[in-house]
């Protein structure tokens, strides 16, 4: 009898040993899937008089090959693998879109000044004109296509991060569920384990460690909580918490991670605390590469605008009107945060030196306490206070040349804000969406300047007078254009000025070649003049051929106007150019690193647990012996039953 | 070792797909003939790039420029080569008219040609350039810069040609640091005249009768004949004791020269730096003035000369008279004749400046295009043969993966 058993308990045995090995064949390529091998053990023996006899076999458990340590080596490589991939995606279209020697921003910008130089070459050629006009509009079209681009990107991560807190909502809420699951399957037992449950779950943890990085922790009840960021629960047991992607309050424009407590209540999840994955991916992208290069981009657009209009206003048009703007630009961006209840607002304006002193970096300004505004520069979190009697002397004094003043930016301040509340100006997000050409007419580019020199043939010395020029900033002096007579004495050291404006000064002490300036005009009268002599600068009536502006509009482009006067705007192009190119390159090798250190862990990982089909055949036959064997040994212990059974015919 | 059957796949296809992005990365600096395709390819480089691309473009800007330049000059000097040919002429004309066996008739005829060569410098002053702008207005390009006649300027002394124009000097930007001045104003060329020798004009009373002449004079020191101030000079005669005195005043009546006159013998006035000659016999009341040399035009010279050439007037006055003109207007025309030398020379210095700038530019041209082949050509052989051997690599890692992967144990059972 216990022949049959014992033959029965072998057949047993290698049923679920071949069951096993089918499972693993079929689960080859199931992702997350871990190897099962069963354990298989002798019965307990039956103590006879001839000794212990065993009993056949018995199969305790089916267990899967899995090595925790392996396993989190995996997860926390991939998490980083996913957030530079993500990273990489999203920064290679700046890369892309900036390199192309023909569609970025160099060849239009030099194409402008080219427009520029054959105004100078021949200014009253209304040709020549229209070129430098069409030449400009290029250009802003450049500039408009290239900023269309990078906020399609951004409307792309803002669209993304809320299709990622989605997916991180839901493969959180089925972790929960499988939670669930595996209590019910009774995972406290711990000799008996769930293996294909647990394969599933830890598959998932997987995946939502792909969208962002998360820590796990056992509990005894066989569930696994999960946490991200600075310890934010997304499940604990069988419950999960859902995230969702709202505007910012400060920034309507910024997609932000808020978490959904059980109570109803949003909480808004830090930036800086959400990392790895996809979606720390998209938020680093977002903050350290496309808010600067959109930023870089439009303050190269915002100086050019600021230091073109500022020439071209010195400037006289072919009708004889002094020259408006060139190009306009819209201001600086300044939100009031939406949880602020005062209504108070705040304009946002450039200074007449923001072409030299704007940075790329957003600002946040806060009013922190009565008549105290503190303004923070958000790429280097260096800050400013301003203290004063009310809210607005204390942000005047916040604007103080002392202060903050060296931010090319004027902040005015409308109603009175309440303690706590804050403002997000960005000073050039805006700049290369919106310039445009302000000329429409080929006659109002002001190539001239609006005062010329002159000295009458009755003059005897040998005085000459310069050209002149017209002294910035702009607006220039309202006696510009003024009629102003310089006489000289006898002896001809000294000269007396003489014109509306100039105060009429006399006895002015002559120095051959030194500048002479009134009225918003530089000129030299060099040589050496004789008694009497005048010297007249007025009006420039009908100087068409005059290029002395279009001269000076044209030294603009190798100008260091930017970055404090150390940059053109060839050069802050080239180092946004630059900026984005060394990040990607980061990026990229970064990518690589992490990507073979994931490769290696997944290896390491699957080494362990992996299928190996080879192995299976082996299994597969070993077990069909085993069944065949043990079938035999029914098959002998029913062929002796059967003798016993003869015996008695 | 253990290995699962995935490991073996997903490193095939892995290992695969990397050398298939490197042969991509390949083709596409091949293909575009740059070693930068992207940014990233080499950050600084790039940006390098951009300078250089920027700094070379601005450089054929400035070649245009001087072509530009050598033109316009090209054009002002064509007409300034005719306004010397025409003065040329004129001062032929004028040496001519001063020979005295000239009958009245001929001199009319001269006059009539002088007409003629005053329409031609009427017309080289207001020239234009190929789009219409005048070349000797300054800035106004548009404003015709010379208007006048001949009669118009002999119906008064006073009145000269009116020039509309302003002193404005056209100008190019031709390197980083130089304007090219690209024109003269008309003041400069036909206005801003020395008159006489330079430093003083000498002239006869309009009363005189004698047939007394001055001459044009010279000037010993400019420096001192510039620093006095009592100018014009004052000649007047006089008979003490039977001898004919002259007398030299200035504008305060102060004496500065006397004694016997001697003809063709030089007065000096001690100390006034100038000297000039009085000839023939000039009557008791005649005066000659001797004044600072001021401004005038080449047309008020011609028309002076043709006025004199028109006169009727006759008698012993009147020759002297028309000699005093006539060599005048000689050396008003050999000012004029200098001005415009000046101008050319001036126009061809600029020329040369031009020249030499071009030559730079071309030069400039050579090593910013050599920087930007540095910077970002592909160096196509070491190219071609990454491409060989990444081929190579991938066709190696196609064979082995299908090598690999047919390894089966199901195959034998």
């Amino acid at each position: 009898m216990s022949t049959l058993s014992i033959g029965i308990t072998g057949l047993n045995a290698a049923m679920v040993g071949l069951t096993t090995t089918s499972h693993n064949i079929a689960n080859q390529s199931t992702p997350g899937y871990n190897r099962q091998v069963i354990v298989q053990a002798s019965n307990f023996p039956v103590q006879t008089g001839a000794g212990f006899l065993g009993q056949g076999t018995n199969v305790e458990t089916v267990k899967r090959v899995y090595d925790q340590f392996l396993s989190k080596q995996v997860l926390s490589a991939q998490t980083s693998t996913s957030e530079m991939d993500s990273y990489l995606q999203q920064i290679n279209q700046i890369n892309s879109i900036l390199a192309d020697s023909t569609s970025g921003l160099s060849p239009a910008l030099t194409g402008f000044f080219d427009g520029v130089q054959t105004v100078a070459a021949n200014p009253s050629s209304i040709p020549s004109r229209q070129s430098m006009l069409s030449a400009a509009q290029s250009l802003t079209v450049r500039f408009q296509a290239l900023n269309q681009r990078m906020s399609e990107i951004r409307d792309g991560v803002n669209s993304q991060i809320t299709s990622e807190v989605a997916s991180i909502s839901n493969l959180a809420s089925q972790i929960a569920d499988i939670n669930q699951r595996i209590i019910i399957a009774g995972a406290g037992n711990q000799t008996q384990q769930p293996n294909d449950l647990l394969d599933q779950r830890d598959q998932m943890i997987a995946d939502l460690n792909k969208e962002v990085r998360v820590t796990t922790v056992n509990q005894s009840d066989g569930t696994i909580s999960v946490f991200f960021g600075s310890g934010q629960p997304l499940v604990v047991g069988a419950d999960s918490f859902s995230l969702n992607a709202v505007a910012a309050t400060d920034d309507p424009e910024r997609m932000i991670v808020v978490m959904q407590a059980p109570g109803g209540t949003t909480v808004q999840v830090p930036e800086s605390q959400v990392t790895g994955g996809t979606l720390g991916g998209l938020l680093s992208f977002r903050s350290e590469s496309l808010d600067p290069a959109q930023n870089s981009l439009g303050r190269v657009a915002i100086a050019l605008a600021q230091t073109v209009n500022n020439q071209h206003r010195l400037g006289q048009d072919l009708t004889g009107a002094l020259g408006g703007d060139f190009f306009s630009v819209s201001g600086p961006r300044a939100y009031a945060n939406s949880l602020n209840t005062s209504g108070a607002s705040i304009a946002a304006g450039f200074s007449a030196t923001a072409a030299a002193d704007l940075t790329t970096s957003d600002y946040a300004l806060a009013y922190t306490a009565a008549n105290t505004f503190v303004l923070t520069r958000l790429s280097d979190n260096t800050s400013w206070t301003g203290t004063g009697a009310t809210p607005a002397a204390a942000l005047a004094d916040l604007m103080t040349p002392a202060k903050a003043g060296g931010q090319g930016l004027t902040l005015t301040l409308t109603g009175a804000p309440n303690v706590g509340e804050s403002f997000k100006i960005e000073p050039t997000r805006a700049g290369a969406g919106s310039i445009a050409v302000a000329v429409s007419d080929a006659r109002n580019i002001a190539a001239a300047a609006p005062m010329r020199t002159a000295a009458p043939l009755a003059n005897t010395g040998t005085g000459k007078i310069s050209a002149g020029s017209v002294n910035g900033p702009a607006p220039p002096n309202a006696n510009l254009q003024q009629t102003v007579t310089i006489t000289f004495n006898n002896p001809p050291t000294t000269f007396n000025v003489n014109g509306v404006g100039t105060g009429n000064p006399a006895n002015v002490p002559y120095t051959a070649g030194a500048n002479i300036t009134y009225n918003g005009w530089t000129m030299q009268i060099s040589g050496s003049p004789a008694a009497g002599d005048v010297f007249t600068v007025s009006t420039n009536t009908s100087g068409v051929a005059d290029n002395r502006n279009a001269v000076a509009l044209a030294a603009l482009q190798t100008a260091n106007t930017m970055v404090g006067g150390t940059a053109s705007y060839q050069a802050a192009y080239s180092q946004l150019v630059s900026e984005v190119g060394n990040k990607t390159r980061q990026v990229q090798s970064v990518g690589q690193a992490q990507q073979a250190l994931a490769d290696a862990a997944v290896a390491e990982q699957q080494k362990t647990s992996g299928v190996n089909l080879d192995e299976e055949a082996a299994n597969l036959l070993r077990y069909q012996q085993a069944y065949q064997a043990s079938a035999k040994v029914i098959d002998i212990s029913a062929k002796l039953f059967d003798t016993l059974l003869t015996l008695g015919q | 070792m253990r290995i699962s059957t995935n490991m073996i796949f997903d490193a095939g296809v892995s290992s695969i797909n990397q050398q298939t992005a490197a042969t991509l990365k390949l083709y596409q600096q091949l293909s575009t003939g740059r070693r930068i395709v992207t940014p990233a390819d080499d950050p600084v480089g790039a940006a390098q790039a951009l300078q250089a691309q920027q700094s070379k473009d601005i450089n054929t800007q400035f070649a245009t420029n001087l072509d530009n330049a050598n033109s316009a000059l090209g054009l002002e000097d064509t007409q300034l080569s005719t306004l010397n040919d025409v003065l040329g002429r004129i001062q032929q004309l004028t040496v001519q008219a001063g020979n005295s066996t000239l009958t009245k008739t001929d001199r009319s005829a001269i006059a009539v040609e002088l007409r003629a060569r005053f329409s031609d410098l009427v017309g080289i002053a207001n020239a234009t350039d190929g789009t219409g702008q005048y070349l000797f207005s300054g800035y106004k390009g548009s404003t015709q810069p010379f208007s006048g006649s001949v009669d118009g300027l002999l119906a008064a002394a006073a009145n000269d040609i009116s020039y509309l124009g302003d002193d404005g000097q056209r100008t190019l930007a031709v390197s980083p640091s130089t304007q090219l001045a690209i024109s003269d104003s008309g003041t400069d060329v036909f206005m801003r005249v020395a008159a006489g020798n330079g430093y003083f004009t000498t002239d006869y009373a309009g009363g005189n009768t004698g047939s007394g002449t001055i001459s044009t004079g010279t000037v010993t020191d400019p420096v001192a004949w510039s620093n006095y101030a009592n100018k014009p000079l004052t000649v007047s005669f006089s008979v003490v004791a039977g001898v004919t005195n002259y007398t030299v005043t200035d504008s305060a009546a102060t004496v500065v020269a006397t004694g016997a006159y001697v003809p063709d013998q030089a007065i000096t006035p001690a100390g006034l730096g100038i000297s000039f000659t009085l000839s023939g016999t000039p009557a008791l009341t005649d005066t000659f003035t001797v004044a600072a040399s001021s401004s005038q035009s080449v047309f008020r010279t011609l028309a002076d000369l043709i006025g004199t050439l028109e006169s009727t007037t006759t008698g012993t006055a009147a020759n002297a008279k028309y000699q005093v003109d006539i060599a005048n207007a000689l050396v008003n025309l050999g000012q004029a004749n200098d001005n415009i030398r000046r101008v050319r020379a001036a126009v061809g210095s600029r020329f040369s400046e031009a020249t030499s700038l071009q030559s730079l530019n071309g030069d400039l041209d050579l090593q910013y295009a050599q920087t930007l082949s540095t910077l970002q050509d592909l160096d196509y052989a070491k190219a071609i043969s990454d491409l060989t051997k990444k081929q190579t690599q991938l066709e190696a890692a196609q064979k082995s993966f299908s090598a690999v992967s047919k390894l089966s144990l199901f195959n034998y059972i």
